[in-house]
């Protein structure tokens, strides 16, 4: 059944048509991409997803749940995450601490309960710390869990993002360029990490990328996206058999 | 009581404000210019019920958190989606309001010649209890959950919200929480110096306030507390060289601000001397 279905969604931004129609279905545990130049409008359409921006016209469903109209955290606390383009880490607060604020608006104990220390608290900073030294291991950051973020490499922050993403154990999860500005090795182990987190925890990934090497190797369906519009939908080897999209990356061929 | 000790309970109340300003300020990292209205609500809402009322002093601490509970979040409803630099506008403005509101009702607040006759139940003791009560909450605050979030909001709003936090909430609580201690404060202020008028709490307090929390370290509380220390009983010790302690006070105040942007203390905490131990311990479980 599917997890994350879009119809007809569209956004505009003054006269710019940022996202003009654009469906799509995802299955559970599916890994799609979205590829595409740029301003084609695909940061809009996670944007739109996650709630950033409301969409003008269309619907999109969460598992069941019409999350159209949805505020931002409420449609997080569905089960839907994401990370950004450009790193949004929290200054502050400790890798661990990080991965920790996605857990904390479902944690339950109340201000009074933080205030004096109380038995539940302690039972629900343990289990809230287990959960996301969890997903630190994932991501293979369990030895910096107590090193403040800006402290990290490039790469490792792209995966601290993954792993706050992931400790709400969400149904769907958006990548936003997470291969940018990674060196190669780096990338492969990001392509192989995306992989694992579908095959093993049964995460549907909507994933956007520049770097087709990753793209291509791991998602099962892909939609390519040019101004707005979708040119073409299909599995890795028909995307690039596709003389649309050979066009939009490369320019009309005279 | 001599001198010192009452710059040092006036110290202590000061204090007990800025450990609700390291939680509004220093953690969710929104500016109030009109937090001296709070200490003024809370001056005015005890030493009301006490003078005119014979009201019982802890029922006017209570009463004094109560009302600065009530009009924070009618203040604090419309202002909680702004961003951080209109919401220094507003609180500016709200604050200026009380106090001109409180100068204006002459027959309730006796005006611009203030309400005097408060009987003097505030004592050092008491004082240092209620601080110590302010610090520990504070402290708890920041190392659960709502301290957290709350320095998830401050950092970065968008990617807080799509962590699923509700960041209004949060704001508002923060607001709420700095709202009730500074009233606190305000009423123990008022029944020790047993007087209050409107001109002790104008917006430069308010801006000292945040000056101090920048000053100790937005993110460290034993840096805020020390800041107090040092602000407050500055001009006091400078006293014998008059027309130069202003001068000093912002001098330090800026060399600080331009060499530790983080504040003296950056994220350091008394109690990071004995966690280091436990730190490791975590670290090495994960492996």
């Amino acid at each position: 059944m599917s997890m994350l279905e879009l119809s007809h969604v569209k956004k505009s931004f003054g006269g710019v048509k940022a996202v003009n129609d654009f469906s799509m279905k995802a299955d559970s545990n599916q890994i799609i991409g979205i590829i595409g130049p740029n301003g084609a409008g695909k940061t809009t359409i996670f944007n739109v997803i996650s709630g950033i921006y409301t969409a003008d016209e269309g619907q999109i469903i969460l598992d069941g749940v019409d999350i159209t109209k949805k505020q931002q955290h409420e449609i997080a606390l569905l089960g839907l995450s994401r990370t950004f383009q450009n790193i949004r880490l929290f200054k502050g607060l400790t890798c661990l601490e990080n991965v920790m604020t996605t857990y904390d608006p479902v944690s339950k104990y109340n201000l009074l309960d933080a205030i004096l220390l109380s038995k539940r608290r302690r039972q629900e900073e343990k289990k809230s710390k287990e959960i996301c030294m969890d997903a630190l291991e994932w991501v293979g950051l369990a030895d910096f869990a107590d090193e403040r973020p800006e402290n990290l490499s490039y790469g490792l922050q792209r995966r601290l993002e993954i792993a706050r993403a992931l400790a709400s154990n969400p149904k769907v999860l958006l990548l936003d360029e997470p291969a940018a500005g990674l060196n190669p090795k780096e990338v492969n182990d990001l392509a192989d990490l995306i992989y694992r987190i579908k095959e093993e925890r049964g995460i549907t990934i909507l994933l956007i990328e520049h770097r087709l090497e990753v793209v291509m190797t791991i998602s099962e369906t892909i939609y390519v996206q040019n101004f707005g519009e979708t040119i073409c939908i299909g599995t890795p080897r028909e995307v690039q058999c596709d003389c649309r999209v050979v066009e939009a990356y490369l320019g009309e061929d005279n | 009581m001599g001198f010192l000790s009452a710059i040092l309970t006036f110290t202590l109340i000061t204090c007990i404000t800025v450990c609700g300003l390291y939680i509004l300020t220093g953690l969710t990292g929104m500016f109030s210019l009109g937090q001296a209205a709070f200490m003024a609500i809370g001056a005015y809402a005890g030493g009301l019920l006490s003078v005119r009322l014979n009201v019982p002093f802890p029922l006017c601490l209570v009463a004094a958190i109560i009302a600065a509970i009530i009009i924070g979040y009618f203040i604090g409803f419309p202002i909680m989606r702004l961003r951080r630099d209109y919401l220094a506008l507003v609180t500016l403005g709200f604050g200026e309001a009380i106090i001109a509101v409180i100068n204006q009702s002459v027959g309730i607040t006796g005006g611009s010649m203030g309400l005097t006759g408060i009987p003097k139940y505030t004592s050092l003791t008491l004082v240092v209890i209620i601080l110590i009560c302010s610090i520990l909450f504070a402290r708890n605050f920041r190392r659960s959950k709502y301290g957290r979030m709350a320095i998830a909001v401050r950092s970065d709003e968008l990617a807080a919200k799509s962590m699923g936090i509700n960041v209004p909430r949060i704001k508002m609580r923060s607001f709420l929480i700095a709202a009730s201690l500074t009233s606190l404060s305000g009423a123990l202020y008022a029944f020790f110096i047993q007087y209050a008028d409107p001109t002790l709490f104008n917006w430069r307090k308010s801006g000292e306030w945040v000056i101090m929390v920048f000053f100790g370290g937005v993110n460290s509380l034993t840096g805020s507390i020390f800041a107090t220390f040092l602000l407050t009983s500055l001009p006091e010790i400078l006293r014998s060289v008059q027309q130069y302690r202003l001068l000093v006070y912002s001098a330090l105040v800026l060399l600080a601000i331009n060499f530790k942007p983080d504040g003296l203390f950056g994220h350091w905490e008394v109690t990071d001397l004995f966690a280091k131990k436990k730190k490791t311990g975590i670290r090495k479980e994960s492996k």
